[in-house]
């Protein structure tokens, strides 16, 4: 389904249409489900949360641009949604744009010639499953990155679209969180 | 070249890299395993994180958000508000004008006539104010230049000592009179 499809669907839920956002609905379900799911860890949540997006979306549809792509005006109302949750159970969270550390991001070091490799001790499928443990180790904001790019397989001019930050910024903090879930496989195998 | 860093490793992946960089790197990575062996355990990562089982939505998602969204309206935007209260606010008040015997197109042309009124004040004013200036050019112009040929013709017939001490006793005059004038008009230390 192309994003002209989405502009008539929305358009003909402003008239009034609710077979057109049930089309929407049945469409965005499972992507903001995967996403939303991994980041709140439980299920139930997971749907009263994914319920709760579609349900802002819906009563503020006209204040949704068409000059963006639908799927991401979704995602940025399913990200507010978590940050607030977030916020109200005090969960550490920052701003992708501030530095983490004094290293940055360890992105500029060379690779160490002694690293043991997780994918000579594991099948495929294990590595997903300790995958799923490993995410929630990272912190929020990277998890959400991660979560989007190798789940959603949004792009990252999409994700910038979503955090309003600049392009560079979001591939950088992709590079960060696969780097650290990496290293946290390892300490985990 | 020398080993790659981790934020190449990542951009090699996922193509990012220019032509001639990703030749490079290539090439490096036919003889160094090391290197190898970091590009191979992140693409695992990444292959094995795409793969993971999605959140499974109960069959019936899409009818309990539309029982939710049966129950909600469609907002309008905050700036539609504003338009609409301004507009409203408009209306009332021409009303209030019009109930008290005054009539909105007279406020209008009351207000236009203070306007009016304003800028034909301000111009004759800057005109009156040009006359005035070139006036008094015009007539101090001849005055200033016979003072100062007078004074010139002065000079020439009179000894330079006799101008030192003229000179003296016209800067005690002119002191005295001023002393003698502040205390004579109060103007105080």
């Amino acid at each position: 389904m192309s994003e002209e499809k989405d502009q008539v669907l929305v358009k003909r839920t402003l008239r009034g249409d609710r077979k057109a956002f049930e089309m929407i609905v049945r469409k965005y379900h499972q992507p903001l489900l995967n996403y939303v799911g991994r980041m709140v860890g439980e299920r139930e949540l997971a749907l009263d949360f994914t319920q709760d997006v579609f349900a802002r979306a819906y009563a503020s549809l006209r204040s949704y641009a068409p000059q963006f792509k639908f799927s991401t005006w979704l995602f940025k109302i399913a990200s507010n949604l978590i940050i607030d949750h977030w916020r109200k159970k005090k969960l550490p969270t920052f701003s992708l744009n501030e530095p983490l550390g004094s290293d940055e991001d360890g992105l500029t070091l060379d690779v160490p010639d002694d690293e043991p490799g997780i994918g000579r001790k594991f099948e495929l499928a294990e590595i997903g499953r300790r995958i799923e443990g490993a995410l929630e180790e990272l912190p929020g904001p990277l998890r959400e990155l991660f979560v989007w790019r190798h789940i959603n397989e949004l792009s990252y001019e999409e994700m910038a679209e979503i955090k309003g930050l600049p392009v560079g910024t979001i591939k950088n903090r992709v590079f960060q969180a696969k780097e650290m879930l990496r290293r946290t496989l390892q300490e985990m195998s | 070249m020398s080993c790659l860093t981790i934020r190449d490793i990542y951009e090699y992946i996922e193509g990012g890299l220019s032509r001639e960089r990703n030749h490079e790197l290539e090439r490096h990575l036919s003889f160094c395993p090391a290197c190898r062996r970091a590009v191979e355990e992140r693409r695992l990562i990444a292959e094995a994180a795409s793969g993971l089982t999605p959140f499974a939505a109960p069959d019936d998602f899409t009818d309990r958000v539309m029982t939710r969204v049966a129950l909600l309206k469609i907002k309008r935007p905050a700036w539609l508000i504003i338009l609409l209260t301004a507009t409203a606010g408009l209306a009332v008040f021409s009303l209030l004008l019009m109930a008290s015997g005054g009539s909105l197109l007279g406020l209008v042309a009351g207000a236009s006539h203070s306007f009016w009124g304003f800028l034909k004040t301000g111009a004759v004013f800057t005109a009156k104010a040009a006359t005035l200036l070139s006036l008094a050019v015009k007539t101090l112009r001849p005055l200033l230049e016979a003072g100062t040929k007078g004074l010139s013709m002065l000079t020439s017939l009179v000894h330079p000592g006799f101008q030192a001490l003229i000179l003296i006793l016209a800067l005690g005059a002119a002191v005295s009179l001023f002393l003698g004038m502040r205390k004579k008009l109060s103007l105080g230390d």
